[in-house]
């Protein structure tokens, strides 16, 4: 792992799991992103959890007919179908 | 119609405008609680729980957020509270930060997103992942980074600090970032 003057690659990565997703603007998020720019170990930790983000929100459970069924029964609401 | 006008006629007795509400709404509400109990039965019943609060208090919702995250928060909390009356399950320890963030562990990544849907063996892997972490950094997770929540709108829906927050995001990524490490990353080969 490359040594910053300023920051770590593990600083770098402690604050992309902070940020990620979020204003990138700030002092410390423009020194983060430069750093990140230059260095693959961190640019490859970004994607990856990125990328984890991504797999979970595709990743869906569906409902089944008979929990619909239960769930307007366990209202009172089976007779608004 | 559209939502706020169909919330209106709820909050008069409504039944069939509730009943709209709950058609809208059942199919995020299931995934997100089966998201965090990892059980058909119990993701049932908080579902349950999370519209019967729906039902009783409709009348009370003020539309200053959207009906989508006040059920958000009703879900998340009944999770929580289903989960810390059983304890006997063991979860992975997330405190140690050098453990969970490993340079040794960092490769590249490969994932073909229009695969995801139809894969049931990624299915089984996300699973196992997830089942390990603690259900309060599930929630957190789901909520920040599935759902789209802000940091303070996850710290208000369950009552945590925008530290404590952060801390449990930071901690949950990484966490299930290395347990998916063995099914998507590879080294390059130069």
């Amino acid at each position: 792992m490359k040594k910053d003057h300023k920051i770590t690659c593990k600083d770098v990565m402690n604050h992309i799991c902070d940020t990620l997703g979020e204003d990138l603007d700030s002092p410390t998020c423009t020194t983060i992103k430069s750093h990140l720019d230059n260095c693959e170990s961190c640019q490859k930790y970004y994607k990856s959890i990125s990328q984890t983000i991504l797999v979970y929100k595709k990743y869906e459970w569906k409902i089944s007919s008979d929990s619909h069924t239960k769930l307007l029964d366990f209202l009172g609401l089976d007779d608004c179908e | 119609m559209n939502e706020n006008e169909i919330i209106a006629k709820a909050q008069k007795g409504d039944r069939a405008a509730l009943s709209k509400l709950v058609k809208i709404y059942e199919q995020t509400v299931y995934n997100f609680a089966y998201k965090i109990c990892r059980d058909k039965e119990k993701a049932e019943h908080t579902m349950q729980e999370t519209f019967m609060s729906m039902v009783k208090s409709i009348d009370q919702f003020s539309g200053k957020s959207k009906l989508s995250t006040w059920l958000y928060t009703v879900v998340s909390n009944h999770c929580l509270m289903m989960a810390r009356s059983n304890k006997k399950h063991a979860y992975t320890s997330l405190d140690d930060d050098d453990a969970l963030i490993d340079p040794k562990s960092i490769t590249d990544w490969e994932i073909a997103p229009d695969k995801l849907t139809e894969n049931s063996e990624l299915g089984g892997i996300l699973d196992e992942a997830i089942k390990k972490l603690a259900p309060d950094y599930r929630v957190v997770f789901m909520l920040r980074d599935i759902q789209g929540f802000s940091t303070e709108e996850t710290g208000e829906a369950i009552g945590l600090s925008v530290p404590a927050v952060k801390s449990r995001l930071h901690r949950a990524r990484a966490f299930l970032r290395n347990e998916l490490n063995n099914t998507f990353g590879y080294e390059k080969r130069s």
